[in-house]
């Protein structure tokens, strides 16, 4: 099964490699978005502390995009009639997950690395080495759980008209829910635990806590570890929706 | 020996029956065609084979295995040309074909993958993107990838819809062939004059069985137009299709020497099939 995995994640892998708009839309668009945010804070009066929301933003922006495009990427294998065959040619649902996963991985960190790395010139931010790597691990970490739940929506989804739906029931939330402009704690309880359900909560969690000058990294174990729990409840979530028998 | 057994065989969506208590045998070695209209219910019938639908009540064996509870060892076994080419239009045909022949665990895959090829008449365009290959190039590639592993059935679904003539008749040499190395073809199409290039056929409505026959004897079945002129007038009868039924009705002319010309205007296949399909509809009424 492991062998099935790598086949599907190499053929992911060269399709990414050879379908340049989607490549662009995946590197180049947050990287365009971020400059777009850069445009709207420098609008912002002084003292409106605008680093505060900087990263989470940036956060944001790779979770919605990896997101989407996860999910479209596997519906259209559903649409092609590819899925289907994949499965009667012998490929388990565990591989074939498995093997999106494993081909997103590399892009996921990628597309971390060059939004963060933009993130830090635009706005001058300047962190030690360790917070550069820990505000990387909690968007990279973000990015592979935005990968498993484009995943798991898309075995909801019979074609990409379908996922359009999904974007203002879990995607929007996350921008007014999750403490992204403001401190969640002042929200209805009630929101603050829809807030709370999602993912997008703890990555910025951790990296307003990961901005704090007196930051332990103790203080954000519990948040880390829901992060990477959503990977494998998502996971599980995706192998048990994902049917290989209509 | 069946390779295929279907016992009773329903599936439903919602309210609609799309296939209705279906019994069939199909035995191993032949081209066996299903043939209907769109939403007859050969696609469901071809997946529930396949092991990729659930039917809502009824058996069916493939090789003697459960498609479902025995999918991993029977899908080894099969091959599957779903209606769409379902291929990756980003990889090449070769590559195509070595994708799904590495999930069957194909020993020797390159060497197969240049063989199926070269039956194909693909070896020309084998590295070519699917992007620029037409609808009936798609199709060949399709069978490919559904044939790399050597499987024991072959099923496929509407193999040559959309295709022009010169293709189709290329396909139809290369299922004949395929039939003739011992492999089971099962064949789903709407196309009438295709079922005559079947060995047998199964004509299916509305998810149910209305005859099941040689192509050769469902044709006996149809009627023929006796046009029958003499002295400059022409009298139509219409007569069964078997040479006794034609010369009862001469002998009521006696030959007579005054009769210059005998023509027989046989149903043809699609006509022969809509009329089952009229008298089904009239029986249901």
């Amino acid at each position: 099964m492991m062998n099935h995995t790598f086949i599907i994640a190499q053929r992911v892998l060269s399709q990414l490699k050879g379908d340049r708009r989607f490549l662009t839309l995946y590197i180049i668009a947050p990287l365009i978005i971020i400059y777009f945010l850069k445009l709207l804070i420098d609008t912002l009066p002084h003292f409106v502390p605008v680093v505060n929301f900087t990263l989470p933003v940036c956060a944001f922006i790779v979770h919605f995009l990896s997101f989407i495009l996860c999910a479209i990427l596997l519906v259209q294998e559903r649409t092609r009639g590819t899925l289907d065959r994949m499965m009667i040619a012998g490929f388990s649902k565990t591989s074939i997950i498995g093997g999106y996963t494993l081909g997103y991985f590399g892009l996921a960190t990628f597309q971390a690395i060059t939004s963060l790395t933009e993130s830090i010139w635009l706005f001058n931010l300047n962190y030690k080495t360790e917070t550069i790597l820990l505000l990387f691990s909690v968007i990279w970490l973000l990015a592979i759980v935005s990968v498993m739940l484009g995943i798991f929506i898309s075995t909801f989804a019979k074609h990409e008209g379908h996922v359009l739906p999904f974007i203002p029931l879990i995607i929007l939330p996350s921008v007014f829910l999750t403490g992204l402009f403001i401190d969640p704690g002042r929200l209805p309880f009630w929101a603050e635990i829809i807030g709370k359900c999602l993912p997008l909560h703890y990555a910025v969690n951790i990296i307003k806590e990961i901005m704090k000058p007196e930051y332990q990294v103790t203080s954000t174990f519990i948040d880390f570890g829901i992060l990477t729990g959503y990977i494998f409840i998502l996971l599980a979530l995706a192998s048990f929706t994902l049917k290989d028998t209509e | 020996m069946n390779a295929i057994e279907i016992t009773n065989l329903s599936r439903k969506y919602g309210k609609i029956l799309a296939l209705n208590h279906m019994n069939l045998d199909v035995p191993e070695g032949t081209i066996y065609g299903i043939v209907g209209s769109n939403g007859a219910g050969k696609t469901t019938l071809i997946k529930a084979l396949v092991g990729s639908l659930r039917p809502t009540s009824g058996f069916v064996k493939v090789l003697g295995l459960d498609p479902l509870k025995d999918k991993w060892k029977l899908r080894m076994q099969i091959g599957y040309m779903p209606q769409m080419p379902a291929l990756y239009d980003d990889l090449s045909a070769r590559n195509n074909i070595l994708f799904f022949g590495k999930g069957q665990y194909v020993t020797d895959l390159k060497n197969k993958t240049d063989e199926i090829l070269s039956f194909a008449e693909l070896t020309s365009r084998a590295n070519d993107k699917i992007e620029t290959f037409s609808d009936g190039m798609k199709k060949r590639v399709s069978l490919c990838c559904a044939l790399v592993h050597n499987p024991k059935i072959l099923f496929l679904d509407e193999p040559t819809a959309a295709i022009d003539a010169h293709l189709k008749m290329q396909s139809w040499i290369l299922f004949r062939k395929l039939a003739q190395s011992g492999v089971t073809i099962f064949i789903s199409t709407h196309q009438m004059d295709e079922a005559m290039l079947c060995d047998k056929v199964t004509i299916l409505q509305n998810g149910e069985i209305l005859a099941v026959d040689t192509p050769g004897k469902i044709l006996q079945r149809g009627k023929t137009k006796l046009k029958i002129t003499v002295n400059n007038e022409t009298k139509i009868t219409i007569i069964d299709s078997t040479s006794g039924d034609l010369a009862t009705e001469l002998k009521k002319f006696g030959l007579d020497k005054n009769i210059s010309s005998v023509e027989l205007q046989p149903d043809n296949i699609e006509e022969i099939i809509l009329s089952i399909m009229q008298e089904k509809e009239r029986g249901g009424k």
